[in-house]
Order: structure tokens, then sequence, then C-alpha cells
């Protein structure tokens, strides 16, 4: 990170383009009377979200049909979890944007968090903001900030490639007809429990379509994406790749998302066409809960590629730390012939925390490839699962697959588990998977310790180096900031 | 014995040979030497017909039949026999029962009777031992855990065993160590100089031909011969380079 | 009582033929229990019967320093299951070599769960499956290592090879550990044979069938090395190995 000096300079700068962004972007926003729905799910709730969102009828259709499937579904239960059922009466589903306490300065706020903030190497000015310091910045939804570039001109660029990046609210007014033709064809309503419940009342999202032959000229991201609103909660995620393009799209924050609401079920579909290509990448360090595992938060999330043109590609890399309870298997349909799935991730789970997470890879065309790197930390008290399906139709031909699991426990309290399915329908295909399950030896920490570093970052350094070959596959800003995130977590796991 | 006439052949959709003749005699000891890439292990996989080799064009007779004509074992039971220039592994298969079944089976298709197990651990132990290649390496799975000079002896212990009426030996020599050299080419000179019988030595360098003296020495360039002579084409070579001795 | 008949939601039960399963659950329900004392030794060799639907259910415990050597060969012509439940006390071994062979619509699997409930036990699970026509073949085993059985040794090597379009390999090693100074590793493939080992073979006079064969027979035989007799479940191996190349 740079000078504290250069980063006022440049956040002001933000800020001020932000700012403007700001007021047109919530303009809308203002005009809301009620601050909630009514507690409760019912259909009159789902009329209500549509409504404050000025949806046209056909997506108020759209998630009547999905509320009213979901009402005949059963909740699933067959992950590791310990998870306490849930009342889904007794929650809000809409909540109108949230002025987070207004606090007077720095001192207020919670020591915790800013220590974070300060290990994370986030400047004061960001500091405040992220804090709901009054007289901070509003800032916008989907606004980017990497260390150099500014909203407007961001903007600019985008547009002239041709490149649609909205909130989905917005998409669903500008660009109805995209959103109508591949919103649900990834992730149809009925996939799962939390999918549909999610097509009923999804909150907000990112909307993303690349025109054919272009190459998103930057990375797309909501790094410091900052919910003045509490939209995290039903988050739906739509991004369109035309023929022969590519797009990186990051998500994701490093600052801990401290968030009361207990349920998140979010939906991102991915539709590759033919040779395009789509790197998702994921950092996401949720509010862990407390040392006890009280006040963590619920996240299940169903992330699914399609790779619907031959020789599309898609690569989803994450990085997870925290959360009480995390159920997500971002996941690949390898339809056209010669597509490319790949799975890159870096669990890690401390204190009480419980992660079960992994992929599904589902090849139906023929020479179509799949790779899975995961490496599950387990640290505390904590479980960390993987769980994954290859799967080989009949009619897919030369399939090829390679799948790593590497599990490190630090400790003897934690759990590491494995659960990889794999069934092969074709004769031609070549499928490997391995696992190995490891700690941190005796010897490498004596080593980096006598090299001057102390316990835990000796155990942070060699974490880093466990998840290397994950954290490589993150754009650089990402990766720094992964790598610091992973150390942090480790607090208090080892001794 | 063995002619080769105008042969094309493609790898993966790549022309490698161009229009190869050649000629060797029964009695004789012929050598194919050349640079790397001119295709001469594409020669000896197209002679033993490996799959993905594909003869585009000319003909190969061997003892007057149509080679190209005939499947793998098929030109194994008529007496071609391939040394491997890198010899695969068979993991679960010792070797005793993959060259008995190997060769029981050239010999059924001859009108030969099998040879026993008795009869055949016999003829493979004194074969191995001519080769001071260890009985016991012959219990053990097919080229599993065995070096690179190992690999390329037990090559020359099958063909004791097959006993062929013409081997091609794609770089034998590579690997080898100056003792394992002189085993190999006494079991060369030992099994195979013969009236009725013939060798082609595919190599790239010319050492194996101080204990094997070939009668001719062809350059294999450009995917074909583009030159012959005597024993002395070799020093020849080895003095001057291919590219030299082209010209 | 017989144990309440099974149902697909089960895990352990997820790629079985329960309705070839119905008519024979009563009379073949029953687990049956083995126990390998303290410092014991034992070793089973697990034929198949010529029956259409056979299920062995086992659970075996082993003792301190126990050692347990199981060697089958699951080749029913429509169902075969073969069970087993292992729980290692502390220095325990346990070794389980094993093939799925089927052809037509069979169905045979290999379920396993071993428990290493003591520390510096040893667990070696090698499973080979060959499949041709529509018939299924798979491993289902998960290893558990509990909270405090450090120093656990657990391997498990689990390949097949698929002959047919529409025959089907499934495969689910799975681990939970609770113990921090383990070595647990697993491996699975599913291919098909190698081309060069086939020219090779073929090369040296072997026609593609018996090329094949030889090529088959080497994946599967290599898993009764270590039996003390391995005449009968050799031939057996061998004879299935026919039907199916």
């Amino acid at each position: 990170m740079t000078d504290r000096a250069t980063d006022t300079v440049r956040n002001r700068e933000a800020h001020e383009a932000a700012e403007k962004l700001a007021d047109y972007e919530w303009g809308f926003v203002s005009n809301v009377e009620q601050e909630f729905a009514p507690k409760g799910l019912s259909e009159d709730t789902v009329r209500f979200i549509s409504a404050k969102k000025n949806e046209p009828e056909w997506m108020l259709d759209w998630r009547l049909k999905a509320y009213r499937a979901w009402l005949e579904m059963d909740e699933v239960s067959w992950a590791k979890l310990d998870i306490p059922p849930i009342d889904y009466q007794d929650a809000y589903y809409y909540a109108a944007p949230k002025q987070k306490p207004k606090l007077g300065s720095l001192d207020e706020v919670d020591p915790e968090i800013l220590r974070v903030y300060e290990k994370l190497g986030i400047p004061i000015e960001e500091q405040k903001v992220l804090a709901g310091v009054e007289g901070a910045r509003k800032v916008a939804v989907d606004a980017v900030f990497d260390s150099v570039s500014v909203a407007t001109t961001f903007r600019e660029e985008l547009k002239k490639a041709g490149v649609i990046f909205l909130s989905i609210s917005e998409a669903i007014r500008e660009y109805p007809e995209l959103v109508q033709k591949y919103l649900g064809s990834v992730v149809p309503q009925r996939d799962n429990y939390f999918a549909c419940l999610n097509s009923a009342v999804f909150s907000d999202g990112t909307f993303v379509y690349v025109p054919e032959g272009v190459r998103c000229p930057m990375e797309l991201s909501t790094y410091f994406r900052i919910n003045a609103e509490n939209t995290g909660q039903f988050e739906r995620t739509l991004i369109v790749a035309d023929k022969d393009s590519y797009v990186s799209y990051l998500e994701g924050c490093t600052a801990p998302m401290r968030d009361e609401n207990q349920l998140h079920a979010a939906v991102v579909e991915i539709f590759a066409h033919e040779d395009a290509e789509v790197k998702y990448s994921t950092v996401q360090n949720w509010y862990p809960g407390d040392a006890e595992g009280k006040g963590g938060i619920f996240n299940f999330v169903t992330k699914r590629a399609l790779c619907s043109g031959d020789r599309s590609k898609v690569s989803w890399t994450q990085v997870e730390t925290g959360s009480a309870i995390t159920w997500k298997y971002p996941s690949c349909i390898l339809k056209g012939d010669g597509s490319v799935g790949e799975f890159y991730s870096v669990a890690l789970t401390n204190n009480r925390q419980q992660a079960d997470t992994g992929t599904k890879m589902i090849h139906i065309g023929a020479n179509t490839r799949s790779t899975i790197v995961s490496k599950g930390i387990s640290a505390g008290r904590s479980n960390n699962t993987y769980r994954g399906l290859v799967r080989v139709l009949p009619r897919a031909e030369n399939v090829r697959n390679f799948t790593q699991c590497d599990s490190l426990l630090l400790g003897s309290d934690c759990g590491a588990h494995t659960v990889p399915y794999i069934e092969v329908k074709n004769p031609t295909a070549q499928i490997e998977h391995e696992a190995t399950t490891s700690k941190i030896s005796e010897d490498q920490l004596f080593y980096a310790m006598s090299r001057g570093l102390d316990q835990e970052a000796a155990v942070a350094l060699i974490v880093n180096g466990f998840a290397r070959e994950v954290l490589k596959q993150l754009p650089m800003e990402f990766a720094v900031e992964a790598q610091k995130l992973l150390g942090i977590s480790l607090e208090g796991s080892v001794g | 014995m063995l002619e080769i006439t105008d042969l094309h052949a493609t790898v993966a959709g790549k022309a490698i040979l161009n229009g190869l003749t050649l000629s060797v005699p029964a009695g004789e000891i012929h050598a194919i030497m050349g640079p790397n890439g001119a295709g001469k292990s594409t020669l000896g996989y197209v002679l033993a017909g490996r799959p993905g080799y594909e003869a585009t064009g000319g003909a190969v007779t061997f003892d007057g039949q149509d080679l190209l004509g005939m499947e793998p074992h098929e030109r194994a039971a008529a007496g071609l026999f391939l040394g491997f220039q890198y010899p695969v592994e068979i993991p679960g298969i010792s070797y005793l029962q993959f060259l008995r079944e190997s060769l029981n089976s050239q010999r059924r298709s001859r009108g030969e009777p099998d040879l026993s197990g008795g009869e055949f651990i016999k003829l493979a132990r004194s074969q191995a031992a001519l080769l001071g290649m260890h009985a016991e390496m012959l219990k053990r799975p097919v080229n599993v855990g065995f070096s690179g000079g190992e690999k390329k002896r037990a090559e020359m212990v099958q063909m004791g065993i097959m006993n062929p009426k013409f081997a091609v030996l794609d770089e034998t020599d590579s690997g080898l160590d100056i003792d394992a050299l002189r085993a190999v080419g006494a079991g060369i000179n030992r099994i195979m100089r013969a009236p009725e019988k013939g060798v082609l030595l595919i190599t790239h360098y010319q050492r194996l031909l101080d204990y094997v003296e070939p009668d001719r020495v062809h350059v294999l360039r450009n995917g074909r011969i583009e030159r012959s002579g005597g024993p002395e084409l070799a020093h020849e070579l080895e003095r001057e380079g291919y590219t030299e001795a082209a010209a | 009582m017989t144990a309440p008949f099974p149902t697909r939601r089960q895990e352990e039960w997820r790629y079985a033929d329960l309705d070839a399963l119905k008519p024979v659950w009563e009379q073949l329900a029953e687990p049956v229990t083995m126990t390998v004392g303290a410092g014991e030794e034992l070793e089973e060799i697990w034929l198949p019967s010529s029956d259409e639907v056979q299920l062995r259910r086992i659970r075996l415990a082993l003792g301190e320093g126990a050692e347990a050597r199981i060697f089958a060969l699951n080749t029913a012509p429509v169902y075969g299951r073969i069970e087993l439940e292992v729980s290692l006390a502390q220095e325990a071994n346990f070794e389980l070599f094993c093939a799925n062979i089927g052809t037509g619509l069979s169905t045979n699997e290999i379920v396993t769960t071993v428990k290493h409930a003591g520390g510096r036990g040893r667990s070696r699970q090698i499973v080979r499956s060959v499949l041709n026509g529509k018939a299924t073949g798979s491993y289902l085993g998960k290893v558990e290592v509990a909270r405090g059985a450090q120093q656990t040794d657990a391997e498990q090597s689990v390949k097949a090879m698929l002959l047919d379009r529409g025959a089907t390999a499934n495969c689910k090693p799975e681990l939970e550990i609770f113990a921090d100074d383990v070595k647990c590793a697993h491996g699975a493939t599913v291919g098909e044979l190698d081309p060069m080992q086939l020219f090779y073979a073929e090369s040296r006079g072997l026609d593609p069938a018996s090329a094949r064969a030889l090529l088959l027979e080497g994946f599967v035989m290599g898993l009764w090395d270590n039996a003390s007799d391995p005449g009968a479940i050799c031939t057996a191996a061998r004879d299935a190995l026919r039907r199916v190349v």
C-alpha cells in the first residue's frame, strides 16, 4: 500500500466521483415511505418488493411463479452442518436503505473492526466510510475502486466497449429482453430450495453482458461495495458472455461484513457462449461470529456456470473465511464441445465455524476438461468439508478431469472432511482424483521462526504457501488482500 | 528380405516419410542414421504397425508378403521384431507371463505347438543369462521399475526368446553404458547374424556400430534415404555431422 | 428382526440395485460380526458364489495391534454388494484388496467404513473395477479418523476401467478426519486401457483380444499378490475377466 497522503487524495477524488453517481443511483430510493415490508413471507411480500423496485409485470410474474413453487419444496439437510431450524416467517424480506448508525468519530467504532482495517492496510478515510462515521461519503453500489482509477472514467471505458455492467434492478428496467432471455437459464427456479426462495424475493445484484468479440477492458468488481443498504440478503447475479468475449469479475470484500441478517441465499448465473471466457473470483470474509460461534451468518449460495458454446471456459476462484455456516458449490455444466471448467478454492475455518463447499463439474459435451483444486484449512474447533461431484455422461467422449483436494489441520480440535463423488459413464474418460491431509510440521514452523517470524506469522506464511496454487489464480490486488485475510483469520488458532 | 518401396507415412496428419526406398537382403545388417526428427522412429513404428502411424503411399514386402496389410500381431508371427526406443511398462503382468503368452500366440499362428511352462522358463532364463540379466528380473512386472538400460537389455532378451527373422531396432543403444552396450551388441550378433535373417539398426550415434558392424549404412533425412554407403559412412557422419554429410 | 429395507436416500445405498435386493433381503440382511483379538491375525478370501444376488455384510473389530487382510472378488451376475464396517483399535492394521468385475446389466458395489478409533493404526484399501456392457461398479469408502487417533496412516487406491459406453463407474472415497498428525491419502482414477501398452503387447504377437485380456488381467491380478493361497481367487478372477473381455 502506498503512503497515506496520496491515498487520502485519491480517495477524495474517488469519493467525489462516486458521490455524483450515488445521487443518481439512489434517486428512487429516497422516495420510500415504508421502511420495511411486514414481517414474514407471503405473496403480498413478493408483490411489495416488486412494486418498490418498479418492476415490469413480467418480472412480478416470474417472482410469483417461484414463490408458489417454493411453498411446495422440502428444505435440504444433507450437509455435515449443524443448522438450527430457520423460521422463514420470522424475517424481513425487504428493508429500505438502512442508515448506518451515525458515529461521531472512529473512536466510537468497535476497536476490533478498526484493528482489522488497519491490518488490511485500508486508509483512514476508507475506514470511516466503511464504519459509517458521520460526514464520510456515501458510496454507490457497483462502483469500482482500484488504486488509481476513478468511477467516471471507468464507466466511459465500459460504454465504449459495449459492456453492460449495472445492478440487476436497473438491468430489468433498461435491458428487459436480455434479462428475460437469460434469467433462470442456468439456475432454474426449482433447482433447489434456496434458489427458489431467492427467485421470489431477490433484492439486488449485478448484471453483466459482454458483447461478441469484446474483451472487457478492466476487471469488473464489487470490491469496496459498501452496503449502505441492507441489500446483501438475497443477491442475484447474472453474467452473460457472448461469443468470443472475455470478462473477469471479482466479488467480495476483505473487510468483515457485519450483518444481523441470519439468512443469505444468493444465486449467481453465468452463461458462456462459443469461445467465451469468464473468470469469477470471490474473496469473502464473512463476520464469523464471536469465538463461541454466536452471531454468525448462514450463507447459502447457488453458483452455476453453463458453458453453452463450444470451447467456452469458466473459472471459479474463491477464498473464503469466516461465516458461521457456509454452503456453496460453484458448478460448471460443460455442454459445449471442448468447453473447460475450473474451480480453485481456499476455505479457511477457525473457532467454531463450519464450511461445506466444493464444486460440481458435469461433462456433457465431448473433449471437455475440468480442473479442481481445493485447499481446506481448519483451525480452532472448526469443521471444513469439501464436497464435489465429477459426472461424465455417456455421450461425453474424451473427457479429462483432474482433482486435487488438500486439507491442512491446525491443532487437534478441528476437523477436515472430503466427500468426492465420481460418476463416469463413458469409457474414454480419464479422471484423476487425489486427496491428502496434513498438518504444519514442527520443522517448517521452527525453520520459519528461526528466521525471525513469530509463531503467528510463521503459521500464516506456511498457510499461504499451502494455498499458493489457488491464490495465484486471483487478480493481483485481490491476491494480496486474500493473503492478508488468511493471516488475520488464523489469529488465535495457534498456541 | 525386407523391401521398402517409395513409402509415404503421416503421423497426426503430418507427413513424416516422403518416399522412402530401402532394401535389406537376407543375411545383412543395415544401419539407418539421421538427424532427430527425420523420421527414424516413425519408420520403425510404421513397419510394426502402430496405430496413428498411417502409410499413405508405397509398399513394404517382407519375405515376399505385403507387410502393411498385416496386423501388428500377424507381423510378429511372420517373424518381425521391433525393439522399442521407449519400452512400455505393464504393471501387474510378469515378464515371464507376458513373453510366454506372446510367444505361444505366435507359435499357434504358425501352426507350431505351445511351449510348456517349464520349457519356456528354461528358454527365458538362458536368454537372460546370455544377456547378463538376472533371472529374477523376469518375475517382475514388465519393465516396471527398470532403468533405461535394463529396459533395453530386456528388449534384447525378448528378441532372443522370440528369435525373429527380422529385427528393427530403434535406438537400442540409447541410455546404455559401455558394459551394457557390449552385451547388447554381442546379443545382436549372436541372435541375428545368420544368412536367413536380417536387421535394420536405427541409431543416432555410431557407437553401437563399433560392436555390430553393418553391411550398409543409410542416411534418413527429410523423410527419405538421401545417401547410402558402406560402414565407413558411419564414421564420416560422426566426424562431419548430418548437414555436412548430406552435401 | 430384520433390519428395515434401505432406500435410495441413504448415502450408502445410492448406487444400489434395490429392486434386485428386495426379494432376498430377508435372507441376507443379517450382518456378521467378526473380531480379531489383540495381536492376532486374520486373512479372509471372499470368492463369489453363483447366485444372482450376493450380499455380504460384515462388521469387523480389530483389537490392539491386530491385523486383518481381506481379498474379495465381487462379480454377481445381477447384484453384488460387499459391505464392510471395520473399527481399528490402536496400532491395528487393516488391508482390503477387492475387485468389481461386471458385465451385462449387473451392479456390483463395495461399501466400506473404516474407523480409526485408536492411534498409530494403518488401513489400506485397494479396489479395481472392470466393467463392460451396461454394468455398474461402485466403491463408496469412508475413512473416519477419531479425535486423538494420531499417526493414523490411511490409504485408498481406487481404479476403474470401462470397456463399453453404457458401463458406469462410481467412486466416492470419503475422509472424515478429526486428528491432525495423520497421513490420509486417497487416489481414484477412471480410465481406459493405454493404447501404447496395447500396441506393445500386439507387437509381441498377441492378437488384440488377447492383448486386452492380458492388460485387464494385469490391472486386476496384482490385487492377489499378497494372499497366502491365491489359487482359487486367481482362477475365479480370470474366469470373470474372460466373461467381460
